[in-house]
């Protein structure tokens, strides 16, 4: 690992601050290196100060870093909030006369120069220029990414304000964080939400409801342009309660279905989560958390919700809930919901948050798998039939898994319902009845368990601790875990990308080969720490707990939790 | 359609209850529809009249409580050739699931809504439904109903319902006819059902309904859109029973561009059609 450069475009909502990351992040793929960006943005449409994190290496990158190298300040008022995270020796560029006062800043005519291009709002543009000359990536890339994105006047301008930028910073931005120059290679740019939601079509996902919240509605958006290619249809629900049912209707005539929203809208969908568990509907829940409670903070991220996705829904009846690590994850676990909801017949809940969902990064299309989809719906002679020529929709198995026929299909008629059934599916107050039913839906849980996903290890076998998380937390542990290994502190970084059916064994086997062991988690209390004892009767060491509204960061991971060894140890002697 | 539509359900309504005519109506109705039974799909809430698909031999999706709009909706946009109808209660379409009504009228899907309006939550024991008159008295307000009755048809024709319908559970010929109707109707299509409740509403009884009632006269027009908001709203002095309001407009099947043949569970999910989709993200230099 030689190169590391951490870019952050800071600005008001309407400033272009996402366009002038987004094109960064294209600029350095096509000048042959990798990135992870990441977005902090306030609840607004426009204004506030928001940031675009571009981190560029020359290994795919996994994690963001919270120190900036190159600090573009769109807005010159917010460099009082954004300096302190600049590394010495850094380059913070913004306009004049606020730029010109501050110590350390360059003053950049971003405005002005904007003007001569053709418009004030081209200052992003302006900025890109001055990024590209200081990161040495040549202007003609930058011309030609700009010829994807724009036509005719708009695009000339575009290359002006950038050319301007590029030429301004000539002899006055230091090249101290230039990228030499790396083949090409052609990579795929994912978001977490937009590789969930393709994902969940390339697991054959037909039916896609929601309504709109953040930081949900970017996999409602990837489902609605992914999906109808494919033969998805989608609709925007009235409300989250209306989305599950309609899912669930949907998956009752045969389509495999998905939701998505955050936790406000999950608990609108828990009565309906319930009833996929009643009724056998396979169907897909992808939870984007966000730090509650109630409308809490609506565009950062948190792990709050993790007890709530696994007791959500009156009653007991068996789930699933899987939590991606990282942009991959988000769809490889999305494919792996849509099979197993339909394999054994229940609601799959994909847990992400802000964080991970609007993190994007470059990925090699070679890698992404296309497995065939394996619908196991039934048709025609394989539908069973009693005696009487009827089918049963809830009859009895030793996997608890019936078979599962469509309405429609010829000759049978299929019986769902909300309340306790019989084998046919009418409704019924028979308490042996009920027996067999609970018993039924119970015996699913174990065929769910067996084919649980084990817990993801990085480092030695054998480390002085083990850090455990869940979910979007992945990369920055496992950056965690590099860098104290390179300081001497020997860690195994331990993420669950499954956290139901719980992986006991596996997790109680990594509990015993390890003397401490903490948990890392975006939530107060400690969740997976309570579930961990929950589910193996052991007690981790603690909790590094961050619950700000931001994600971990790897170095201050790290130094965290070198203080939490050391004082463990003095404790212990 | 071959064979009774009768199921083995044991019957868990009381006796007199105003649906056991509703359901006889249901079953002439789908018979005159000319489908197999297969080819059809009652949805439902909770409540007692949400348990009327049970006693059919269709196919059966019994969900949540104020929840069937919603389900039916996807049941129909997932395979459109199916027939969908809901058959549930008052507090069950215009209480619990008062949204879903305002929003799949506004949608138009094809599925016909039968709505068994007895003006009372009967199986949570006489507490007053959104169709209650004021000054009700019922176990949950004793003093009498304050709020104003919610007017289903009114709201109907406002959202531009195409196909507006009001029965009288007792002429089961009558409410079949309007059933078959709204069923070959395309588009969302509203009956509600005037339907006595003999253990919980002692106003609005078969004898009252009875005195209330009368059909909406031939000369009626149905496109008549004025005409048919005034109509939907006389409750005090006498209730028009009969189709209040027509028209054609196009359904959300027709309108929504993933819908169709073929039904969803039959789309596949091609390798080749994903890759397409991921290559969209490959960065190419032009």
């Amino acid at each position: 690992m030689n190169i590391d450069v951490n870019i952050r475009i800071t600005g008001g909502a309407g400033q272009g601050v996402h366009t002038a990351g987004g094109l960064i992040s294209r600029m350095v793929v096509a000048a042959g290196h990798h990135f992870h960006a990441t977005q902090d943005y306030m609840s607004r449409i426009r204004g506030g100060r928001n940031s675009y994190t571009v981190r560029v290496m020359d290994i795919p990158v996994r994690a963001g870093r919270a120190e900036a190298d190159i600090l573009l300040a769109l807005d010159p008022g917010h460099l009082p909030h954004f300096l302190p995270g600049l590394r010495p020796g850094g380059i913070a560029v913004s306009d004049p006369p606020a730029a010109g006062a501050m110590d350390g800043v360059t003053a950049a005519p971003l405005k002005e120069l904007a003007v001569s291009a053709g418009s004030p709002i081209l200052g992003n543009m302006v900025g890109v220029g001055i990024v590209a000359r200081a990161t040495d990536v040549s202007l003609d890339t930058l011309d030609r990414l700009l010829a994807l994105e724009f036509r005719d006047e708009f695009l000339e301008k575009n290359r002006k304000a950038v050319r301007l930028g590029a030429e301004w910073a000539s002899g006055r931005v230091t090249d101290a964080f230039r990228l030499p120059p790396a083949p090409f290679r052609p990579r795929a740019i994912l978001a977490g939400n937009e590789a969930l939601a393709l994902g969940a079509v390339a697991g054959g996902c037909k039916f896609a409801a929601g309504y709109p919240m953040t930081p949900a509605s970017s996999i409602l958006l990837g489902l609605s342009v992914d999906g109808p290619p494919l033969g998805l249809v989608f609709e925007q629900a009235e409300d989250e309660i209306a989305a599950l049912n309609m899912a669930i209707g949907a998956s009752y005539a045969g389509a495999r279905a998905m939701v998505a929203t955050s936790g406000g809208g999950f608990a609108l969908m828990v009565e309906a989560l319930s009833l996929a568990g009643m009724m056998e509907t396979p169907v897909v829940i992808a939870l984007g958390m966000r730090p509650g409670p109630a409308t809490g903070m609506p565009t950062r991220t948190g792990q709050e919700d993790l007890e709530f996705a696994l007791s959500a829904g009156h009653g007991e009846f068996p789930r699933l809930v899987l939590a991606p690590g990282s942009v991959e994850e988000a769809y490889e676990l999305a494919f792996h919901a849509m099979e197993m909801a339909e394999a054994h017949q229940v609601p799959c809940i994909l847990l992400t948050d802000q964080y991970l969902g609007d993190t994007v990064v470059d990925v090699d299309p070679e890698e992404i798998a296309v497995p065939p989809v394996r619908r196991r719906i039934v048709r025609g002679a394989e539908v069973p039939r009693t005696a009487e020529g009827r089918y049963l929709r809830y009859a009895l198995t030793e996997s608890g898994v019936s078979p599962m026929a469509l309405p429609g299909e010829p000759g049978i008629t299929v019986v769902a319902d909300s309340d306790e059934h019989g084998e046919d599916g009418h409704l019924t107050e028979d308490h042996d009845v009920r027996i067999r039913m609970v018993e039924k839906r119970g015996r699913k849980e174990e065929g769910l368990a067996a084919e649980t996903l084990p817990p993801l290890l990085s480092g030695p076998p054998d480390g002085d601790a083990a850090l455990i998380g869940f979910g979007s937390t992945k990369g920055v542990i496992a950056e965690a875990r590099e860098i104290l290994a390179r300081e001497g502190v020997s860690v195994t970084a331990v993420h669950l990308r499954q956290v139901w059916p719980f992986p006991s064994g596996a997790v109680e086997g990594i509990l015993s080969r390890y003397g401490t062991a903490w948990t890392v988690e975006n939530n107060r209390r400690g969740q997976l720490a309570r579930l961990i004892r929950a589910e193996t009767g052991r007690q981790v060491t603690g909790t590094v707990s961050r619950c700000d509204g931001l994600p971990f960061e790897p170095s201050s991971l790290a130094r965290e939790v070198k203080e939490r060894i050391w004082a463990e140890r003095s404790i212990r002697r | 359609m071959g064979g009774t539509l009768d199921t083995a359900v044991e019957n868990a309504w009381c006796p007199g209850c105003g649906n056991f005519p509703i359901l006889t109506a249901v079953k002439r109705a789908l018979e005159r529809t000319g489908k197999e039974q297969h080819e059809i799909v009652l949805v439902s809430g909770i409540g007692q009249a949400a348990k009327l698909p049970h006693h059919v031999d269709v196919n059966v999706f019994n969900g949540l409580h104020g929840r069937a709009l919603p389900a039916a909706l996807a049941i129909k946009m997932a395979n459109p050739s199916l027939t969908v109808v809901v058959t549930s209660g008052d507090g069950d379409i215009y209480g619990e699931g008062g949204n879903h009504f305002v929003h799949n009228i506004r949608r138009n899907p094809d599925i016909a809504v039968f709505v068994h309006d007895n003006q009372v939550y009967g199986l949570t024991k006489g507490q007053p439904s959104p169709t209650s008159d004021p000054g009700w008295t019922g176990s949950l307000q004793r003093g009498g109903v304050i709020s104003g009755p919610f007017p289903p048809l009114a709201v109907a024709i406002a959202l531009g319902c195409g196909f507006v319908a009001r029965a009288l559970a007792s002429d089961v010929d009558h409410t079949a006819d309007l059933m078959a109707q709204a069923i070959a109707h395309k588009g969302f299509a509203l009956v509600d059902i005037l339907q006595p409740c003999v253990t919980f509403n002692k106003k609005n009884t078969y004898q009252w309904y009875g005195r209330m009632a009368y059909k909406v006269p031939p000369d009626h027009d149905p496109a008549d859109r004025q005409r048919a908001f005034a109509l939907s709203l006389s409750w005090e002095e006498k209730i028009p029973v009969g189709v209040l309001y027509r028209e054609e407009r196009p359904s959300f099947e027709d309108a929504h561009p993933g819908v169709g043949e073929p039904p969803l569970h039959a789309r596949p999910t091609p390798e080749e059609a994903v890759r397409t989709q991921i290559r969209k993200r490959i960065l190419a230099l032009p």
